[in-house]
């Protein structure tokens, strides 16, 4: 499917987080109460549409257990936007954002645009860290704060389609070099075929199997 | 190499050839029965029917024979049985969040609460090993190693059988990093390059690394194959082999998808995504035995110095065959092999250079030549055990 940017995202935070739920939230529009966990990294994708462009997002989901970090960080190069998560019930996930941020920063772009998300918020009765905690931290560092649930797919929209908003603002203001794929944005095909074989739905785990 | 697929290729297991299969397989058993009845215990020829068609059957007969080939004394069982204490203990919090997510690799119609207690002897058993050892680093994917174990000897039996493991075959996956890790995933590449330089070059165009076959490695296929009888099987054929012979399995998968993997987009996150997705249909008794021929005529010692040049820490310490497997070494040998890293550092530059000043053309040619030579189903079986008996005294495996 035609797209004309594609970001490329990394989820990033402590194991048992929610991270995949979080990407199958958004891809598959499901939550499995019981995900198995991931070893290495997983790949999903999706199209999303801003200002009337579409804009297809791929989403490495990573590891998150500390040994896979020397695996896993060799996909921070590359991304254009991060999604930090922990989860709002534990508060030792929460004390390990630190960590995360400078890994994050030292092994990506400066421009990467980072998103910090506290999930689980469904679990009001078992929060161990406040709303304003999160908020905080992320004024404090710079990144984009929300709260999400990839139970009830509170929130997981906008968390990933806002920080497909701001990169594609910082384009538009010129920040990032579109034509270093390094800055892990492409530009689309130049000339989009509509070709019906191609399966970049929307909700697609597959993001098209068009040949190069 | 998947060209190469012919009717007479396809495995009787999968029940084509039935009267014949059964035929062969009560023949098998009685084999089997017979070698363990011998004495000394025929472990050579365990070790061939664990790799040749079926493996080693039953579940019943995997009880007697895994721990021959691990060399595990059958008196492990009259031990006392020891617990952990799992307040205050620094693996406990997150080896509990990975059993109790592992739900998918119990029976599907296992009753609730024999499952929980299975999933609290999976705990016992990490736990107590990793007391016992407290060298080994837990990694996630270990528990999917050692539920495998559980589901088929007990919890007894398994606790032994993970311990001499975690020691041995996934020593390198148990350390605080994964570099070593990283470092065996290199042998995927130069494997597939000699089979199939085309998949090679296509890979390599699309940057897709090696990733994808990392749960494959460190959980023996046992994360991500959804039927129970195709990973035990494989154990089978691990248990009776080289530790790196998981890795040859892995190119073997690649090199069977080489189709698909060439109609791919050349796109990292497209490969990445087509290659981790693993077909659960796959004859698995076919792949065992060209993996088999391949670690023949590629032996790890033919590899290690390409595995060494993918990488710049942990290469030089894997310069032949015999510290391709020292990653499976006692930690006494593996502190011998450090204090040797670093003249291997000095010798490994200069193997850069002779690696590529090869003509890569003519090596292809020759390797062309050699596959039509030796591609014979199960021939490679006893090679494969030979070599598996050269190192296995140094393994400890027969003290």
């Amino acid at each position: 499917m035609a797209y004309a940017y594609l970001f490329k995202y990394i989820i990033i935070g402590d194991t048992g987080v929610g991270k995949s739920c979080l990407l199958l939230q958004f891809t598959d529009k499901r939550f499995q109460p019981v995900h198995d966990l991931t070893i290495g990294v997983e790949f999903g994708a999706r199209m999303i549409t801003i200002d009337g462009k579409q804009i297809k997002l791929q989403i490495w989901d990573t590891a998150g257990q500390e040994s896979f970090r020397s695996i896993t960080r060799s996909y921070y190069r590359g991304a254009a936007g991060a999604l930090l998560v922990y989860d709002i019930t534990r508060r030792d996930t929460f004390n390990h954002l630190t960590t995360w941020l400078e890994d994050a920063r030292q092994h990506s772009n400066s421009n990467m645009v980072i998103m910090l998300i506290g999930n689980k918020s469904d679990l009001e009765s078992r929060r161990e860290v406040k709303k304003e905690e999160g908020e905080a931290f992320a004024r404090e560092h710079g990144l984009i704060f929300m709260e999400t649930s990839a139970k009830t797919a509170s929130n997981v929209e906008e968390a990933f389609i806002n920080t497909a908003k701001e990169i594609y603002e910082k384009i538009q203001e010129g920040v990032f070099d579109i034509n270093n794929e390094a800055n892990g944005i492409k530009i689309g095909p130049q000339h989009p075929t509509t070709n019906s074989t191609l399966s970049g739905s929307q909700g697609g785990q597959h993001a098209g199997g068009g040949c190069c | 190499m998947s060209k190469s697929r012919g009717p007479g290729a396809s495995s009787p297991v999968n029940g084509k050839q039935g009267n014949d299969w059964d035929t062969r397989r009560k023949r098998k058993i009685a084999d089997i029965t017979h070698a363990l009845s011998a004495s000394p215990v025929d472990v050579a020829a365990l070790r061939r029917m664990a790799i040749s068609e079926g493996g080693l059957l039953t579940d019943e007969l995997r009880c007697q024979v895994w721990p021959r080939l691990l060399n595990v004394p059958p008196h492990v069982l009259e031990q006392e049985p020891e617990t952990v204490e799992r307040e205050n203990n620094k693996d406990y919090n997150q080896v509990l969040l990975d059993v109790q997510r592992s739900l998918r690799r119990f029976p599907p119609g296992m009753p609730d609460e024999q499952r929980e207690g299975l999933q609290e002897e999976l705990i016992d058993i990490i736990l107590l090993v990793l007391k016992r050892n407290p060298q080994l680093h837990y990694y996630q994917g270990y528990h999917d190693i050692v539920v495998t174990f559980l589901l088929v000897l007990g919890e007894r039996l398994a606790t032994a059988l993970v311990e001499k493991l975690s020691t041995h075959h996934l020593r390198d996956f148990m350390d605080p990093t994964m570099d070593n890790t990283k470092h065996i995933l290199n042998y995927l590449m130069p494997i597939i390059e000699r089979v199939n330089p085309e998949v090679h070059d296509f890979m390599q165009q699309a940057e897709v690394g090696t990733v994808f076959a990392l749960s494959w490695l460190i959980t023996w296929f046992g994360h991500v194959l959804s039927d129970f009888r195709h990973v035990v099987r494989l154990y089978d054929f691990f248990l009776a082999c080289h530790p790196l012979m998981p890795i040859y399995f892995a190119a073997v998968i690649v090199l069977y998808r080489e189709e698909e993997v060439l109609e791919c987009e050349c796109d990292m996150a497209m490969v990445h995504h087509l290659l981790s997705q693993i077909p659960q249909d796959l004859p698995y008794e076919t792949l065992i035995s060209r993996a088999g021929d391949l670690f023949v005529q590629f032996p790890p010692s033919e590899l290690a110095r390409e595995a060494a040049s993918h990488d710049s820490t942990a290469a030089s310490t894997f310069k032949d065959f015999d510290l391709a497997s020292t990653q499976q070494r006692p930690d006494s040998v593996l502190r011998r092999r450090r204090r040797q890293k670093q003249a291997a550092l000095e010798r490994s530059a200069a193997n850069a250079v002779v690696v590529v000043a090869r003509p890569s053309a003519a090596r292809r040619f020759v390797r062309l030549a050699v596959m039509g030579l030796t591609v014979a189903l199960g021939a490679a079986a006893l090679a494969v055990v030979n070599t598996a008996l050269e190192w296995a005294p140094k393994l400890n495996f027969f003290p």
